[in-house]
């Protein structure tokens, strides 16, 4: 990654004012980076950034609050640090925030389609549009673009929304939305098809919650409803039924406050496509309030005001 | 839990079409129901003696009625319960009468349906829990808002009935629209004269102070203890000194200023008592028309003033007063009329509205009393009067009859007789809405006495034909079109409410309707409360009505508040959100989506956490749908309870 020099001087720099700085460094094989908390000078010679960059770190903020904490974005994760500042669930003074232009990040679902379980790898290149692996020494070559997450595909923030250091270029957004596509043909189902998708695709929940646990907007954490008895939303059985229930209880509590990280389906060990949902409720947000998560960190988000009338819900006359 | 049912009869009214003792029966395999019976009427007392013994007999700790609407007999069942000795909490009531009994003839379908509801109803019970209210003090003030005539009548009830009132009004005097009045209908009588007294009464009585020239700023607080902060505008003159006497405004050269008080028909000084009998009788400097304060220059007004009270360094001021109840008695503004095209849309100077006319015809009024045309000053020969400009029509918006246009159009055709004998009246109308007491007599006296020639029907269009105007309407009574020719029209121009009645209803968190008219508690059984404790209706801010309703609406919003404060100590409304500080995690969502500011935040061993204000809580569970780990839970309404419905009716 280019900037990576550039983002580690500037890391520096700020080091001393702050308590720790949370970014991302090679992780357990070379397809894998892991979150990397910099607390000291010699942490940060560790940093890398690049197509493996995949954890929103924005997760880790509210844990934080009451330290002084930086934090490496890109420009989706940026939006989750936006939307936390507009709940009131992080402060800004305590926030030192440093963004990067980023070209996208891989999925290892993808990945791991293409190749299979690959077991231990020995090492990953990454030219301007290919991908190559080794494995067991042989080479595997892949198109960048088959193994990027579909997300980056019609993403429209690469650059940090809000940031205190930017290192690099700014770049402009995708013009493809390619990634839409699964909404698209989901819409296109008739009701009864889409209950039978969500019941085919519920009955794998495991009930670990790891989408939950990586979503950087389920601030509940301890109080969860899926495990509390007062109020005893759900039940521990395991049936489609309340595994369904929670994850729309999630989406729920997701409207116009998702920023699409996709945290959720990427932490999910089942590949429960579960951004479809939470794209849903924000497609539908979109429309009846014109408003999108994670963008102006002066707005307030529809679910969280009360008005005496919407402008776009018709409560009258009808 | 040992759970009572008892299933209602109602007579034949749930019976005709319910088998009760079928769900009574069905009722005691329920998980909890220790016992259970049909009923013929348990609302009578021996109905209500049958819950109380079967209380004690059977040792039953929570009561389950299916009968009617909780908005009928909740309160009833409530109060038997609490005679049996269990909490009025521990009750519950299926609705099997008006969503079951009524609305459905399927004898076999409705006993399954009331079956389920009551199924509800007791697996809700389960899960409730005993309910305590709290007593709190009572500040024993009322602010009263708006001096109209139901503000005025409003503030000497309470007064006379010991209460301290502060009356805050916007205006440099109290008397609102019916000190612009010349003669009231349907008597005839000068408004002045009848109201002025009444307005000296409030200048003078001990327990009221009066703010007049000011506006409510801000409304915080509760029942019994409300906190609002008036803003005393700047009148440029000290009212301490001013004694009203008037020297200023024979002095001022600035006489183009706007006349609101007579209704832009004559121009005025820049400094101005609105009228003779005004209360408070005191100057206020316009400012826009002010040369000292536009220009630098003048200054004559200070100067004349015999008490040295001309302050042109005056600005607005703040007080905050503590009540315990508020009385909106804001009013109403008249129709915009100029939408209307058809009716020279304000170009032709001879078109003028009813309370235009209605200072023509003061005697205190810019022409003396004597009626001339705008234009020239001429006295007109034809007057032709024009009913429902801005009421019952769909098309400018304002379905509504304003309900008094009627009797005042009479009113005004029989007094342009009596100031013009000469002179023809002729009146447009749709229909005479002539119903209070002595009102339809009087409109007919218009008729058969004073010749005022009523025409049936619309007006399509006024222009301008010569020096004069040709009125061309339809005369649906005889199927022809008329044209008539006239010097002055005077538009019946229905009430609107008034300018700033949303912004002030948002400040006292009470609701409005879509035209700005204020929501009273129940169009039958609550006409003068609103649905904010404490807060009270008077006069046209709920809807248009005439003097004789807003008088008897002041009236009843004063013993309402006298009622109020009755008691020394309030109950709180137990069926409040509460936050369970454990599952709190202090985002403060809640805080933002309340309606009634009735949650604060709160520092709870250095985190933050809300906190719900039981007495400013309403009860709306937005916070509860808001919060995302449910930790703010409106009580006897909570999760558990609402989830039990669902999972007794949603059984698979």
């Amino acid at each position: 990654m280019k900037y990576q020099q550039e983002l580690k001087d500037s890391i520096r720099k700020a080091l001393p004012g702050l308590d720790v700085v949370i970014a991302w460094s090679a992780g357990y094989d070379p397809l894998h980076a892991t979150p990397h908390f910099i607390r000291r000078e010699e942490d940060i010679d560790r940093l890398e950034i690049g197509p493996f960059s995949v954890h929103n770190l924005a997760t880790y903020l509210p844990g934080l609050r009451g330290k002084k904490v930086g934090i490496v974005v890109k420009g989706c994760d940026s939006r989750s640090v936006i939307e936390l500042l507009q709940e009131n669930l992080i402060n800004r003074e305590e926030v030192t925030i440093f963004g990067f232009p980023c070209t996208g990040v891989v999925d290892q679902t993808k990945i791991r389609k293409a190749l299979g379980h690959t077991g231990k790898v020995d090492f990953c290149q990454i030219a301007s549009q290919t991908v190559v692996i080794g494995l067991g020494g042989e080479e595997h070559k892949l198109r960048l673009s088959k193994v990027l997450a579909d997300k980056c595909f019609s993403c429209q923030y690469p650059n940090a929304l809000i940031s205190d250091h930017f290192v690099g270029e700014k770049i402009s957004p995708s013009v493809q939305t390619e990634g839409d596509d699964d909404l698209e043909a989901f819409e296109k189902m008739p009701m009864d098809e889409r209950f039978a998708f969500w019941q085919k695709e519920m009955d794998r929940c495991i009930r670990c919650y790891a989408c939950r646990n990586a979503c950087p907007m389920c601030v509940c954490r301890d109080h969860c409803l899926a495990e509390s008895r007062d109020p005893h939303w759900l039940s521990q059985e395991d049936s489609v039924r309340d595994k369904w229930m929670f994850q729309l209880i999630h989406a729920y509590h997701l409207a116009g406050r998702c920023t699409e990280c996709g945290e959720c389906q990427r932490a999910c060990p089942m590949d429960i496509p579960l951004l479809l949902l939470k794209k849903k409720m924000n497609k539908e947000i979109k429309e009846l309030f014109q408003y999108e998560a994670g963008v102006d960190p002066e707005a307030t988000p529809p679910l969280l005001s009360f008005k005496m009338e919407e402008e776009n819900i018709n409560e009258r006359e009808w | 839990m040992k759970i009572g049912v008892f299933v209602c009869h109602c007579g034949s009214n749930i019976e005709g079409t319910v088998d009760t003792a079928a769900v009574a029966a069905a009722a005691r395999e329920f998980p909890g129901v220790a016992f259970a019976t049909d009923t013929m009427y348990t609302c009578s007392e021996p109905g209500q003696e049958e819950i109380v013994n079967a209380i004690k007999e059977h040792q039953l700790d929570g009561v389950v009625v299916a009968s009617c609407t909780p908005r009928m007999h909740e309160q009833t069942f409530r109060r038997t319960v609490e005679r049996a000795g269990l909490n009025r909490y521990l009750f519950e009531m299926a609705n099997i009468r008006e969503h079951v009994s009524w609305i459905g003839k399927d004898r076999e379908a409705n006993t399954n349906k009331a079956t389920e509801l009551v199924r509800m109803a007791a697996s809700k019970l389960l899960h409730n829990r005993p309910l305590l209210s709290k007593q709190f003090d009572i500040n024993k003030r009322v602010l009263i808002i708006g001096g109209g005539v139901a503000g005025i009548q409003a503030a000497l009830d309470c007064a006379e009935g010991g209460l301290e009132v502060i009356l805050v009004e916007k205006t440099t005097t109290i008397g609102g629209k019916m000190a612009k009045l010349d003669k009231t209908f349907p008597t005839v009588d000068c408004s002045c004269c009848i109201l002025g007294p009444r307005m000296v009464d409030v200048a003078q009585h001990p327990n009221i102070t009066l703010y007049a020239y000011s506006e409510i700023e801000e409304v915080s607080g509760y029942v019994g203890n409300f906190e609002v902060k008036v803003k005393k505008k700047a009148t440029y003159v000290d009212w301490d000194k001013c004694t009203g006497c008037g020297i200023c405004m024979t002095k001022c050269p600035s006489k183009k200023a706007t006349d609101f008080f007579n209704e832009g028909i004559g121009k005025t000084t820049a400094i101005n008592i609105p009228f003779p009998q005004a209360i408070p009788k005191k100057a206020k400097i316009d400012a826009n028309f002010c040369m000292k304060l536009q220009k630098g220059k003048c200054g004559i007004c200070a100067k004349v003033c015999p008490s040295g009270c001309i302050d042109f360094t005056q600005q607005d001021e703040f007080v905050t007063e503590k009540v315990g109840a508020i009385v909106a008695a804001t009013g109403f503004d008249l129709f915009d009329w100029t939408v209307y095209g058809e009716y020279g849309g304000g170009r032709y100077p001879d078109v003028i509205t009813s309370l235009q006319y209605e200072r023509m015809l003061s005697a205190s009024g810019p022409t003396g009393g004597h009626i001339k045309r705008p234009s020239d000053g001429k006295e007109p020969k034809n007057v032709v009067f024009i009913q429902c400009v801005g009421s019952r029509d769909k098309s400018v918006g304002r379905p509504y009859c304003t309900g008094f246009c009627c009797m005042y159009t009479a009113k005004q055709a029989i007094l342009t007789k009596d100031h013009l004998p000469e002179a023809q009246t002729y009146v447009f109308y749709m229909d005479i809405r002539a119903t209070g007491k002595n009102y339809d007599e009087f409109t007919r006296r218009a008729m058969e006495e004073y010749n005022a020639k009523y025409i049936r029907g619309r007006v399509s269009m006024i222009y301008p034909k010569g020096d004069s105007l040709l009125v061309r309407g339809a005369d649906t009574l005889m199927g022809t079109q008329v044209e008539v020719d006239a010097d002055l029209v005077v538009l019946a121009v229905g009430a609107d409410s008034s300018a700033g009645a949303a912004g002030l209803a948002e400040k006292l968190r009470i609701s409005y309707d879509s035209y700005g008219f204020y929501m009273e508690g129940h169009p039958k059984l609550k006409p003068v409360e609103t649905n904010t404790a404490g807060v009270y209706l008077a006069g046209c801010c709920q809807g248009p009505k005439d003097i004789p309703s807003s008088v008897a609406q002041g009236s009843a919003a004063a013993s309402k508040v006298l009622g109020l404060f009755s008691k020394d100590k309030l109950a709180s409304d137990p069926q409040v959100s509460v936050v369970d500080i454990k599952r709190c995690i202090g985002c403060g969502k809640c805080i933002k989506t309340c309606p009634f500011g009735a949650i604060k935040e709160i520092d709870f061993r250095g985190m933050k956490k809300a906190e719900v204000i039981e007495t400013v809580c309403q009860g709306c569970g937005i916070c509860t749908s808001t919060c995302p780990q449910g930790a703010a839970q409106l009580q006897h309404f909570t999760d558990n309870q609402i989830l039990s419905e669902v999972n007794a009716l949603c059984q698979f």
